[in-house]
């Protein structure tokens, strides 16, 4: 099962049932590829989150399968990940939600007075 | 933990994976973790964190696995879990028996005593709770 470009194109948030892990996989790919310490690496520094290896193996497995990544050929024994089109597309779609429930949840409190 | 000891761990849950991940990951994921454990992070953290991915790995739904495989090995990772729950309860009362060898304060041989100080659980008669303090707490 991959998620076509039609999928992002036709506004359906796919990331929205992947999980926070697959999510930052692919933020942290978003700039240039790499493999799973770079990844887990980035991460921490990025969200503050220590991806266990087994969700990262588990995520990047989940990832490829839907086509959001791929992974190149292996350097030495470690195969970097690369986001694809696709992948791309369905991040900025899940970021550009987050946007929105994110603003509504700070109006909110600005009115509730919190 | 000692690093050889460390790495035999992981190595040892990274074998509970299916064996076509094992082709593909394992490599990459015995070196991970090896440079995890340099880093600092816990091997028994890591060797959990793989142990969880490995029951997730079998129990997601692959075509071409049959279903007999995926009721097997949840049947594997049950009948484990009862063992190791099984050798937990019977090391228990030994190493209760251990404490009061050793001249446990709070711990005393013997047979039970009635305690006046105590509360039955409303709705749940068989359940006492011991007044905090009064009860032997072993």
């Amino acid at each position: 099962m991959t998620v076509g470009k039609r999928d992002a194109e036709a506004g359906q948030d796919v990331l929205r049932r992947v999980g926070e892990a697959s999510v930052l996989i692919l933020i942290s790919l978003a700039d240039e590829p790499r493999h799973g310490y770079a990844l887990i690496q980035d991460i921490k520094e990025l969200a503050d989150v220590e991806l266990g290896p087994g969700t990262l193996y588990g995520a990047l497995d989940r990832l490829e399968r839907l086509g959001l990544i791929e992974s190149l050929p292996a350097e030495d024994r470690r195969h970097p990940y690369r986001i694809t089109a696709p992948g791309a597309a369905a991040l900025r779609l899940h970021l550009d939600s987050l946007e929105r429930v994110s603003a509504a949840g700070r109006l909110r409190l600005q009115l509730g007075g919190i | 933990m000692a690093g050889p000891r460390a790495i035999r761990l992981v190595e040892t849950t990274l074998r509970c994976y299916p064996a076509r991940w094992r082709r593909r990951h394992g490599d990459e994921a015995a070196e991970l973790a090896a440079l995890l454990i340099n880093d600092g992070r816990p091997a028994a953290s890591i060797a959990w964190s793989y142990l969880a991915g490995a029951a997730r790995e079998w129990l997601t739904p692959r075509p071409g696995r049959r279903l007999s495989t995926m009721a097997c090995a949840l049947l594997i990772a049950a009948c484990s879990l009862g063992v190791t729950g099984g050798l937990l309860a019977s090391a228990a009362p030994a190493r209760a028996a251990t404490g009061q060898a050793h001249g446990s304060a709070h711990c005393r041989p013997g047979p039970p005593e009635p305690v006046p100080d105590v509360i039955r659980a409303i709705g749940h008669p068989q359940v006492i709770i011991r007044e905090a303090g009064h009860g032997r707490s072993c």
